[in-house]
């Protein structure tokens, strides 16, 4: 012990000074926060307005179904991504694992925690267990199918769609059961992010390929596109949305602000993205293709087997990076567009009589980032993991 | 047309190579901006024939073999693969494609396939062959290529020697007339190139058709049917192995023989 600490923190004055100074400023703001949540932080108000923060004015007897929705997916979830060791990594040991899986989920695990405890919602608690148990049991079910033989003769894609049957099928209830306009809070963030996420991802793809097209023309237009829309500041065009969009469409449309701003974040994300993509395409080697051409395969088969699989692969964390940033900048939309989104109700329940003028604005933001922390942790984690699995064998 | 260049190739090749000629090239030019890397190559394979092409380095080997499947386009001439003549016609370079195989320096495996994936790729995408049928075949190769046992692996875990073998597994999936290798050993370390080599060879006693850019004099000699002398973007010297390495009529070719044996 004493030599570990000899040898890692204090070989010499100026390694001692560093440690003991970065030390310092780690107590001091963990003693901060720490002060913030426990004695200082007024949570009442979150705890009165956590329909409001965490759903809008979602219709109170709808909410079933949304509950069933986040339980439903977290098991789709893990049953079709999750588990899975890293392959070539040798067998664990169980203390080994236990470390691992406290790395992995102990920081979420205490934020989890914060939560429940700042929002109060402990006559929510049977739907954390919910989640919780969905999660195990999603990848036990994963587990499952790699080690009994039956399972494993299901065909990949009847396994996947008979698993997201379910989830998907709440999803088409829940956005049927109450007007998206009614949307609102942590719900609408996460609803305009996942939507733009799934459509920007073939946009941005496009672009890219687009961009290195053969035919003069089609490179013209997107790249174009991709700089008029990369030289924009976000805001402008959300505000812009809610106009510009019109001159697009018949008179009779009106597309509502949700979508505006799902329009907005598709068409700006998809123009970052298809310059990351065309990075991750340009390093793949000539060689490649040139392979691929020798056997015969079309231009096409050529993209979609060869460059781009190892393309996508290669850019995935600025990839992550770009689809964190959008899930953050759908607080923007409401100051746009006046989407009751998240922010905009933080900021609309501190001017509640009971709160007004005392300053409550500290602690509704800091519940509203930690929302938006767990997001992009979990969406930037299990991307590292993602990006192990599939480097496996990379040159 | 093909009838008269079927019988120009009866009288070119000799050797123990059956009558028709497969691959015929003529008066091939091709120029990378103001430079002439081919300066009019004419040139005819035949079936069964086993063809290794030497020279210096920059002389147009590689470019030469690289414009029978248009990895590289002819500015020039005709080049004819199966009865097939290259043009701008995307279908005849497809096919063309289909009917050659061609190994390279580098190997060029996809490093996001498994080994099996790589060698079933071609049938099962060009050829359109069933997932099941294909991944036979590609056990069958990579039996043929002695490495059976890695077919779940990815190309990084293989050694050079077996990623090679794995290309030349690859190329073979789609049943080619012709194979074509650019330096196939070029690229490996001393102790791996006998077994890539030794695949080559067993190909050749199977009869298959080769054009083989190397090296490898000590191989050339033991395959060839015919060893073809490049420089400056021209043949300067075609003959049997034992008239070009033991009487190179050409002092371009006394010189070059001279400096590398
Ligand atoms: N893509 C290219 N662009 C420009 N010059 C090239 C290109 N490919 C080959 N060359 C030139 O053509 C000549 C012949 O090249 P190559 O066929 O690769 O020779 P070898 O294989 O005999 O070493 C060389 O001088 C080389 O620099
Ligand atoms: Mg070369």
């Amino acid at each position: 012990m004493k030599t570990w600490l000899r040898r890692n923190l204090f070989r010499t004055w100026w390694d001692a000074l560093l440690t003991i100074v970065f030390s310092g400023v780690a107590l001091w703001a963990m003693w901060s926060v720490f002060r913030f949540v426990v004695f200082t932080g007024r949570w009442e108000i979150i705890d009165v307005n956590l329909r409001l923060l965490l759903v809008g004015r979602f219709p109170k007897e709808s909410l079933w179904v949304l509950y069933g929705v986040v339980i439903a997916t977290c098991f789709w979830g893990a049953a079709a991504l999750g588990g899975g060791k890293v392959a070539g990594a040798r067998e664990a040991s169980r203390s080994e694992q236990l470390f691992a899986a406290v790395r992995r989920f102990g920081l979420l695990v205490v934020v989890g925690l914060l939560l429940v405890v700042l929002a109060g919602v402990r006559e929510s608690m049977w739907f954390v267990v919910a989640v919780v148990g969905a999660i195990v049991l999603g990848l036990q079910v994963k587990k499952w199918r790699r080690s009994i033989a039956k399972l494993r003769q299901i065909p990949a894609v009847i396994w996947h769609v008979a698993l997201a049957i379910t989830p998907i099928t709440m999803m088409v209830l829940v956005i049927r059961s109450a007007d998206v306009q009614l949307w609102g809070g942590f719900l609408i963030n996460f609803y305009i992010a996942v939507l733009s996420i799934l459509l920007c991802f073939p946009l941005g793809v496009l672009l890219a390929l687009g961009r290195r097209s053969s035919l003069p023309m089609v490179r013209l237009v997107c790249a174009t596109y991709i700089e008029v829309v990369r030289g924009a500041p976000l805001f402008v065009l959300l505000l812009l949305s809610g106009v510009a969009l019109d001159f697009f469409l018949p008179p009779q449309i009106d597309p509502g602000p949700v979508f505006r701003s799902v329009t907005v974040f598709t068409m700006f994300t998809a123009a970052y993205l298809a310059e990351i993509i065309r990075g991750g395409l340009q390093s793949i080697p000539k060689g490649q293709t040139e392979a691929a051409r020798a056997l015969g395969l079309p231009t096409v088969k050529i993209i979609f087997l060869v460059t781009l699989p190892q393309a996508l692969r290669n850019v995935i964390p600025a990839q992550i990076g770009q689809f964190i940033s959008l899930f953050k900048d759908t607080t923007l939309a409401g100051a746009a567009l006046s989407i009751l989104e998240m922010l905009k109700i933080s900021e609309a329940i501190t001017k509640q009589d009971a709160f007004l003028g005392r300053g409550y604005i500290y602690e509704v933001l800091a519940f509203a980032g930690l929302l938006f922390w767990v997001g992009s942790y979990v969406m930037s984690k299990e991307s590292q993991r993602v990006e192990k699995k599939l480097g496996v064998g990379q040159r | 047309m093909s009838e008269s260049v079927n019988a120009d190739a009866t009288q070119m090749s000799g050797g123990r190579t059956d009558s028709d000629a497969i691959v015929v090239l003529e008066g091939v030019h091709k120029k990378f901006k103001d430079f002439s890397a081919l300066k009019g190559v004419d040139f005819k394979v035949g079936k069964r024939e086993v063809v290794v092409i030497i020279g210096p380095s920059g002389s147009g080997k590689s470019t030469l073999i690289r414009c029978v499947n248009r990895l590289e386009e002819h500015d020039k001439g005709r080049i004819i693969v199966d009865g097939i003549e290259l043009t701008l016609d995307i279908r005849n370079i497809e096919e063309v494609r289909k009917e050659t195989g061609m190994v390279f320096q580098s190997f060029n495996l996809f490093p996001h396939l498994t080994v099996l994936s790589n060698v079933a790729i071609g049938p099962r995408q060009v050829r359109k062959m069933s997932k099941a049928k294909s991944e036979e075949l590609a056990h069958e190769l990579l039996t043929r290529v002695k490495i059976p046992e890695q077919a779940e692996k990815f190309p990084a875990q293989l050694s050079g020697g077996q990623q090679q073998r794995v290309a030349i597994a690859r190329a073979l999936a789609m049943k080619p007339k012709v194979m074509l290798f650019d330096e196939p050993t070029s690229a490996l370390d001393p102790e791996m190139i006998n077994e890539v080599l030794d695949v080559i060879k067993e190909l050749a006693k199977d009869g298959m058709t080769m054009i083989v850019v190397t090296h490898e004099m000590g191989f050339a000699r033991e395959v060839a049917d015919r060893v073809v002398f490049m420089s400056d973007g021209e043949i300067v010297e075609v003959g049997t192995p034992s008239e070009l390495f033991d009487h190179p009529k050409d002092p371009r070719t006394q010189k070059f023989l001279s400096q590398i044996l």
